[in-house]
């Protein structure tokens, strides 16, 4: 009966089916099953085989923007049984994403959003015109891996920069990765803010929230 | 609706029927084949027997634009590649008689071998939008007098699509239909499947060529569809306007419709051109040109206004190498006969005013037509297209990613994703060896050459093909 369930869960991230994939997770709370089996064996195997199909071309952006969103749902219902057993979901590490103060432009972090979903990271989407104390408060809070910071604007291109000083002054900076990305956004720019990376896309992204991670470790 | 690319008005197209009329009546074509005259002379047409000139009367014109059939289907060898015309959409074939290789190996142009006929026959085999195989190079490495021969034969042997050859000599004609034969298993399913048609060129001015019109003519016999290939050029072997050497052209063409249909009436005949201009210094003949462009898409025009298949010199270039005159070029002389939806565009693969093969240019230009295909598909305003519930569901701010619609229209055609362009952000595109077109297209032909062929003829009839191969170099 339950491993019926648990590929449902699968199917139902796999094929982006959010509002199914929320009342899955609200049948595993009330049947009282085992969380890891939930994840392990059903909602994350969704959103694995989706990030293969991605990579393999099979699937579209819109396909993987859904799926994560399908876990993301499942995730929420999921939450209160997780806090007490917070590594079930952060695999790959913890990771807050924002487009910076000022700035509208929502679609670039979101996409980044729902690959590093798919990649296996825990994603936290603060949104888009986040005020800048905004962000630094979640970083105190949620004490994240990866902090990544969007800009689409070369005007607001600035505030990436003034994140990362708030964090150095609230003694933040060296408990996570910044990471930097928007169009106007390159290396030269990253490295002259102290950004510990940037990226031009969402696959390069993934990979290099990977690279800066697996560097922590070794170090 | 869709994209549509006229150069001539429905009156102009018109006038330029008339012109035609005009000059095969008052001026006439040369005919020196004794067999043709007569049946010209029988039909109505006046005769200058001591300059085997034929004036043409509108009437006899008029019945053999009649008696040609207006829809057929060029066969394939595999008949899962079987290519009903007039098509909605625009293919392409490839196109033929270069004499040089740019050999993708070495990057250096050399004299073309019946080996490279080979390989362009395996590659256009997989090629989707190509659809109609013209023996890419003239070999240099065999007996001149049985190439033609060869040339089918290898093209049989190598690629399961529509053979588009030339038969230049009327001794080729059994050669051709054993070879016919053999695949098809008959001579009924021979003339029935049409796996073979031949390229007819005139000679402008207002010329035929006495041995390729006698060849074509008993190929009629076999009721061999016949494309139809003026090709008079603008100031040297035609009038130096555009429209009075399309006017020369579509009379060349008119001619030889009439001969073939008092040769064999209901003979499948395809109206095609390969018209151009000649350099105003040196009088070469350039086909990049967009002059040539805009007298092929009349042609195209005029082509599918009689209501016959159309197959139209296209994709073409006067560039030495593949690159930037190449690609603009070929995007320039595809995209007009595109919008006009010939049938097919002729053809690919060919550089140097098609004197040249290059391999990999073959998936270039393919892309370039896939690509001009697209376009022509225009902008569907139909109303299943309007996802105003989308838009009502999205409000202000927001993203369409997640949209049902967005999903399925990603899977359909409404986008058209070039596997050779490179789309990636730069990062991402040095990380891969900075590719560009050439390097994935060059990889493609070699991952092809090296693997299994695709669709082999049976042993046993392949071993009758290169019995014919035999004689033909012995005899021919």
């Amino acid at each position: 009966m339950s491993d019926l369930l648990f590929e449902e869960m699968k199917t139902s991230v796999l094929e982006g089916e959010e509002d199914e994939a929320a009342e899955l997770a609200k049948k595993a709370i009330s049947l009282g099953l085992d969380m890891e089996k939930v994840l392990h064996e059903g909602f994350l195997l969704g959103i694995q085989e989706a990030g293969q199909l991605y990579e393999d071309g099979d699937y579209f952006l819109p396909e993987l923007v859904c799926s994560a969103d399908a876990l993301k749902a499942a995730l929420a219902v999921l939450n209160e049984k997780l806090v007490s057993n917070p590594e079930l979901t952060s695999g790959e590490g913890k990771v807050i994403l924002a487009t910076v103060h000022g700035d509208v432009h929502d679609i670039g972090k979101t996409i980044v959003g729902s690959m590093m979903t798919a990649a296996g990271f825990e994603i936290h989407d603060l949104g888009a015109d986040v005020p800048n104390e905004e962000v630094i408060e979640a970083v105190r809070e949620l004490k994240p891996d990866i902090l990544g910071l969007s800009a689409l604007l070369t005007p607001t291109m600035e505030e990436q920069k003034n994140i990362i000083d708030m964090l150095s002054a609230a003694n933040l900076r060296d408990q996570v990765k910044v990471i930097v990305g928007g169009a106007p956004v390159n290396q030269i720019w990253a490295d002259k803010i102290g950004a510990d990376g940037y990226s031009g896309n969402a696959l390069s992204a993934v990979k290099l929230a990977k690279e800066l991670l697996a560097g922590e470790q070794r170090a | 609706m869709n994209m549509m690319g006229k150069v001539l008005s429905d009156e102009e197209i018109r006038e330029i029927h008339r012109q035609s009329v005009h000059i095969l009546e008052n001026v006439g074509v040369k005919v020196p084949v004794e067999k043709a005259l007569a049946l010209l002379e029988a039909g109505g047409a006046k005769i200058d027997w001591d300059r085997r000139v034929a004036m043409i009367p509108e009437a006899l014109i008029d019945k053999a634009l009649a008696s040609a059939p207006k829809e057929f289907v060029l066969g394939a060898r595999n008949p899962e590649f079987d290519f009903p015309v007039p098509s909605d959409y625009s293919v392409m074939n490839l196109d033929g008689a270069g004499v040089n290789v740019l050999d993708h190996r070495t990057g250096k142009r050399r004299n073309a071998t019946l080996q490279d006929v080979a390989d362009a026959a395996r590659v256009f085999e997989e090629i989707e939008i190509g659809k109609v195989l013209w023996s890419s190079v003239v070999p240099y490495d065999v007996p001149s007098g049985a190439s033609g021969i060869l040339n089918t034969a290898t093209s049989f042997l190598n690629c399961s699509k529509h053979l588009q050859d030339e038969a230049k000599n009327i001794h080729e004609v059994p050669y051709i239909m054993e070879m016919v034969k053999a695949i098809t298993g008959s001579l009924d399913e021979a003339i029935a499947r049409k796996i073979y048609s031949a390229t007819y060129c005139t000679v402008a001015p207002l010329c035929h060529d006495p041995e390729m019109l006698e060849a074509t003519m008993e190929l009629t016999k076999y009721r061999v569809p016949i494309l139809v290939y003026p090709m008079p050029a603008c100031g040297s072997t035609g009038p130096a306007s555009l429209s009075s050497n399309i006017a020369l052209a579509n009379a060349e063409a008119l001619s030889t419709f009439v001969i073939f249909q008092l040769a064999q009436p209901g003979t499948p005949l395809i109206y095609g051109a390969a018209l151009g201009i000649i350099d105003r210094r040196s009088g070469v003949f350039l086909e990049g040109a967009v002059e040539t462009a805009l007298q092929l898409t009349a042609m195209g025009q005029i082509g599918k206004n009689y209501g016959f298949p159309t197959i139209i010199a296209g994709c073409l270039s006067d560039s030495k190498e593949t690159g930037m005159q190449a690609t603009m070029e070929k995007v320039l002389t595809t995209l007009p006969l595109v919008l006009n939806r010939v049938d097919v565009v002729q053809g690919i693969g060919l550089l140097e005013s098609s004197m040249t093969l290059s391999l990999p240019q073959m998936f270039i230009d393919a892309e370039i037509g896939l690509l001009c295909n697209r376009m022509q598909a225009g902008v569907d305003v139909a109303p299943e297209k309007n996802y105003f519930e989308d838009i009502k569901a999205v409000g202000q701010g927001g993203h369409y990613l997640k949209q049902k619609s967005t999903r399925a229209a990603f899977r359909s055609d409404e986008f058209y994703t070039p596997w050779l362009s490179e789309r990636s952000t730069y990062e991402t595109w040095l990380e891969m060896g900075s590719p560009d077109m050439f390097s994935k297209a060059h990889q493609k032909v070699e991952e092809i050459l090296a693997a299994e062929m695709k669709n082999p003829l049976d042993p046993q009839t392949e071993k009758i093909i290169r019995e014919i191969m035999e004689e033909a170099k012995a005899k021919l």
